[in-house]
């Protein structure tokens, strides 16, 4: 494939560990590591971190596609309730469907890919926004999840299944070598591949890109269709996590991982943003947390904590790539 | 032509809703079975038939008896007047021990997820017990054997978990216990041959699903002749609440006599609702709530008697129980356990400790209550 | 719709406006038709009671679309806003239990949402932080912080003066249902024919064409988010004013609500179209809908559901109507 101009704007000029942003953030994290890990001295464990890799995987995993979404200007705010609905099917098409429950995996996977399709679908066909039309899914999807289940619950798998939400590999714990796996693809695909490329020149001038030849219109399809099969995936390990489903699963992820996303440095208006920065959003989130936690800060004084730390890194690292020259 | 597809749509989804109308059991949606205690009145709990202990136990947990101890309390969320009250409890029961100090902490919103990782936060931080209300029974259950077998100390209250994960379980009351009290207080307010209403939380919650299983147990037994209309869901939201019982009483009219509110924001607010449709006295109100939020309609005289028990002593009693098990006086196998100002507390249901029987609150006893 | 089709729209004033009308009109259409198919069903639900409980119930949902529409046509959006309308009932209730004379009472959640939502509008306008970004946090803040200071308790002594939902002007119009009309009508005539308020439609629109022809982006922006806390301040008022109790949380989903309100009522989310009449259609719609699920049966599991489907349904058809009215 040829060379795709890009438009004279487009931000990935540097070579990726270079990228402003992300490496503040990673100092920003490090410096609050360092004085959480001197206030209490369990937190900076290998067990302790280790376990916190497993409890945020479950966000990470969506957070990989949101990333992609939120390049291109777009958000989907469905992932919650697409999370719920492939729990739910996932119990009950091996409870009511007799699905061996590998296939009941499965199904639930395929579920939350036709969910993400319909999103991407109507779109890019009908134009719908994405902000309207995630939405609209997002209390649909949580209605079908409630329909369903008729407020049941599904237990009493077996052993098997709990291997990736409970138990560990080589010592790491099994869904982190999932979480890890997908970003090193999405990474390579957003860093490497001209399937990255177009996303960013659909977030920076959508018309240009269209006009330049871009598949946009299907690219748009992939990346809703993803972000709905890894809803899926994180249900599939979550369900696996806490051994039950239930139709209130999800509530409020599509938060926590826009608040992942954005706080990593992609620009909400799109054409901005890396996995790198994803990951260290990611990492910020739950380590601060869980220090805070450890060092005795209370539920609801931390959520304070988080908020005041989105909005003033949020500000700390735009007014620092204005300076730079940026934006 | 859009519109008519819009409105085949519509009629589509109302048809497949309309199927699923009719629910036995009245949404008390576990398919757990339910035990109904004798009619008529008398003990609101009869004696179950002793079970072995069944509860979980911790791996080599540290002997710290009368030892000084550290204790966290994590409730289904905090920021809501019923888990204050069980934190109430807790406190003045550390503060009469002594050698205890507890902590409540936990999610802002009544999510399992979050639940589960306030819990790991301080399994990894090493506290000496864990005090927990669970928002689902079995998915709290994998973080509380994680926490036995790190050697902490679990009792829970409030909300069970699944009995292998926790060392003893503090009941407010049996669930037929609040059935029977819920059912016999309606039907002395309005009668045996008329309708009524439910509002609950979500049908999600399992003590909710519960309560209303064993109220629809009951009734089928003693008082067959109540009507049950409908059960609707209000989430956690007073104004929601409000508005699906002023919906109910619009919908039924005449035919409605009584509503039970299954949660602290159901009950007040469905008696806002009696009282904004003016039909206080002709429109019973029955429900679990705490007395502070019943206090305007109580002494309007719009409701009659608020069924609850005292969340303050639950705390207090999961606390006392707590510093029992650390100090090796209530060990599997015991059928009581010595709860401060309480008494003495019998355990039922083999690792269960009844606080006892449900407590009414009416408008003579309200005014000594602060929560 | 492109930019070039917009500009096409926005140049012939008639065009615009038949084609917002008809969003308002559909809506209209919706809900008298809606009470009578239901009212077929069971004749209860066309009770004036019901009809008037159903509007006095939702009227503060109507009343901060208002504001919220004013943000989401400036091209911002605000998901702070279910927190604040439960910081400031608090607020209200708490200096009604603490002896304020009345009037305070009322006038402190207004002057409060203004200045914090202002603050949001000055932080998203001038140092340039998306407004999704600030609204998110600001979210998690007030939450935190109202579960910190009130730890959720009930308020409960409340005066009997302080219930300004109660109270019927004439004895006949009740004061949610007044100030929900007072409301939409006041922001609508001054969005359309006031240049302070074009200005919203222009800056959502195409901010750069708005600059060059000097509407300050900027102070639009913070007026905007200024005028919707006030809004908010008054469905503050009316939530806290209704119910004898006051819990002092966050409503739960309260701004998904409003906004769903908004959107459904043809505000688009890419700035410069839609107008408050059309999301206080909406919100009564919903409010109307969620009644009448309960009305004719619908098993109680399938109720959101229904509602999802509805609203993808209103938001395809009205998109669909748009690309054929700018496309022709």
């Amino acid at each position: 494939m040829s060379e795709i101009p890009l438009p004279q704007t487009a931000k990935r000029v540097a070579p990726w560990w270079l990228m402003r942003h992300e490496t503040m953030l990673a100092a920003i994290l490090i410096v609050a590591l360092i004085i959480l890990g001197f206030l209490n001295n369990r937190f900076l464990t290998v067990d302790n971190l280790l376990n916190q890799g497993r409890l945020t995987t479950e966000v990470g995993l969506i957070a990989l596609p949101m990333t992609f979404v939120i390049i291109t200007g777009g958000i989907d705010l469905s992932v919650g309730s697409t999370v719920g609905l492939c729990a739910i099917l996932l119990g009950y098409s091996w409870k009511n469907f007799d699905f061996p429950l590998p296939l009941a995996i499965a199904f639930s996977l395929l579920v939350g890919a036709a969910a993400g399709f319909l999103n991407g679908l109507v779109i890019t066909k009908v134009k719908v926004p994405p902000l309207i039309m995630t939405i609209a899914t997002l209390a649909l999807y949580r209605g079908l999840a409630e329909g369903v289940s008729q407020a049941h619950s599904v237990r009493g798998y077996p052993e098997w299944f709990y291997f990736i939400g409970q138990e560990n590999l080589f010592g790491v714990p099994a869904q982190l070598w999932l979480l890890l796996i997908a970003i090193i693809i999405s990474g390579v695909a957003l860093d490497r591949t001209t399937f990255g490329r177009t996303l960013y020149a659909i977030g920076n001038n959508e018309t240009a890109a269209r006009f330049s030849g871009l598949p946009v219109d299907r690219v748009k399809l992939i990346i809703y269709t993803l972000s709905g099969f890894m809803a899926g995936l994180s249900a599939f390990v979550l369900v696996s996590r806490v051994t039950t489903t239930r139709s209130d699963m999800g509530i409020g992820y599509e938060l926590d991982v826009i608040a992942t996303v954005v706080l990593g440095g992609s620009s909400i208006f799109g054409g901005v943003g890396t996995i790198w920065g994803t990951v260290v959003g990611l990492a910020m989130i739950q380590l601060l947390k869980d220090g805070l936690a450890l060092t005795g800060v209370k539920g609801d004084a931390t959520i304070v904590v988080i908020g005041a730390v989105l909005i003033l890194s949020t500000l700390v690292a735009s007014s620092l790539q204005r300076r730079r020259g940026g934006v | 032509m859009k519109l008519g597809l819009a409105a085949a749509l519509l009629s589509a989804t109302l048809l497949v809703g309309t199927a699923y109308a009719a629910e036995k059991r009245w949404d008390g949606a576990d398919d757990l079975p339910v035990n109904p205690l004798a009619c008529g009145a008398g003990e609101a709990n009869a004696a179950p038939a002793a079970k072995p202990y069944d509860g979980g136990q911790p791996t080599n947990p540290p002997d710290k008896a009368g030892k000084p101890i550290s204790l966290v309390d994590v409730p289904k969320l905090i920021g809501i007047g019923y888990f204050n009250a069980t934190s109430k409890g807790m406190q003045e029961a550390a503060k009469e021990l002594g050698n205890v100090t507890v902590k409540t902490d936990g999610p802002t919103e009544a999510k399992i997820d979050e639940q589960i990782k306030f819990i790991d936060n301080y399994v990894t931080s090493g506290v000496d017990g864990i005090l927990f209300a669970a928002n689902d029974p079995v998915a709290i259950a994998p973080v509380l054997k994680k926490a036995l077998s790190k050697g902490i100390h679990v009792v829970g209250y409030d909300a069970n978990s699944t009995p292998d994960a926790r060392e003893w379980f503090v009941n407010q009351a049996e669930f037929n216990g609040i059935g029977k009290a819920m059912i016999d207080s309606l039907a002395k307010e309005i009668g045996e041959d008329k309708g009524f209403a439910i509002v609950t939380s979500t049908f999600t919650t399992p003590n909710q699903a519960r309560w209303i299983a064993e109220m629809w147990a009951y009734a089928q037994k003693c008082h067959p002749k109540l009507k049950w209309l409908e059960t609707v869901e209000a989430q956690e939201d007073n104004n929601l609440s409000f508005n699906q019982a002023t919906t109910l009483i619009n919908k039924y009219g005449d035919k409605l006599s009584g509503l039970f509110g299954m949660t602290s924001v159901a009950t007040p607010a469905s008696a806002e609702a009696v009282t904004k449709a003016k039909l206080c006295g002709k429109v019973a109100v029955v429900g679990l709530a705490t007395p502070n939020a019943m206090k305007p309609y109580v002494n309007a005289d719009c409701v009659k008697s608020v069924v609850l028990w005292n969340p303050v002593d639950l705390g207090y009693a999961a606390t006392y129980v707590m510093r029992a098990v650390v100090d090796g006086k209530l060990k599997p196998g015991a059928t009581s356990v010595e709860a401060g100002k309480l008494g003495k507390l019998n355990v039922v249901n083999g690792s269960e400790i009844l606080l006892g029987p449900p407590f009414i609150f009416t408008k003579q006893n309200m005014k000594d209550f602060d929560f | 719709m492109t930019a070039a089709t917009f500009a096409r729209a926005e140049a012939d004033p008639r065009r615009l406006f038949k084609a917002l009308a008809s969003q308002e009109a559909l809506l209209a259409i919706a809900v008298i038709g809606l009470a009578i198919v239901v009212g077929l069903d069971n004749p209860r639900f066309l009770a004036t009671r019901n009809l008037s409980d159903v509007l006095l119930g939702n009227a503060y949902i109507a009343v901060a679309a208002v504001g919220m529409s004013m943000v989401i046509v400036s091209g911002n959006i605000d998901i702070s806003v279910g927190s604040l309308i439960g910081v400031l009932a608090t607020l209200s209730g708490t200096l009604a239990v603490d002896g304020a004379p009345i009037a305070i009472t009322w006038l402190a959640p207004l002057v409060v949402g203004i200045l914090v939502m202002g603050l949001q509008g000055v932080v998203i306008a001038y140092l340039r932080i998306p407004a999704i970004v600030v609204t998110l946090g600001m979210l998690s803040i007030l939450k935190g912080g109202l579960i910190s200071v009130t730890g959720g308790k009930w308020i409960t002594d409340l005066p009997d003066s302080f219930h300004l939902a109660d109270i019927e002007l004439f004895n006949i119009l009740p004061m949610p249902v007044f100030l929900m009309i007072v409301a939409t009508i006041l922001a609508a005539w001054w969005m359309r024919y006031s240049a302070r308020g074009r200005a919203i439609y222009a800056v959502g629109g195409n901010a750069e064409a708005a600059r060059l022809v000097g509407i300050s982006q900027r102070r639009t922006v913070v007026m905007v988010f200024a005028l919707h806390g006030f809004f908010a301040g008054i469905a503050a008022l009316l939530y806290a004013t209704q119910l004898r109790v006051i819990q002092s949380t966050v409503p739960p989903n309260l701004e998904l609500t409003i906004i769903t309100a908004s959107v459904v009522g043809g505000v688009s989310i890419l700035g410069g179209v839609g107008t408050v009449i059309g999301s206080t259609l909406a919100a009564i719609l919903i409010a109307e809908i969620a009644s009448a699920l309960v009305f004719v049966n619908v098993s109680p599991y399938w109720i959101r559901a229904v509602q999802g489907v509805l609203i993808l349904v209103t938001v395809i058809a009205d998109i669909l109507r748009r690309r054929r009215m700018a496309g022709a």
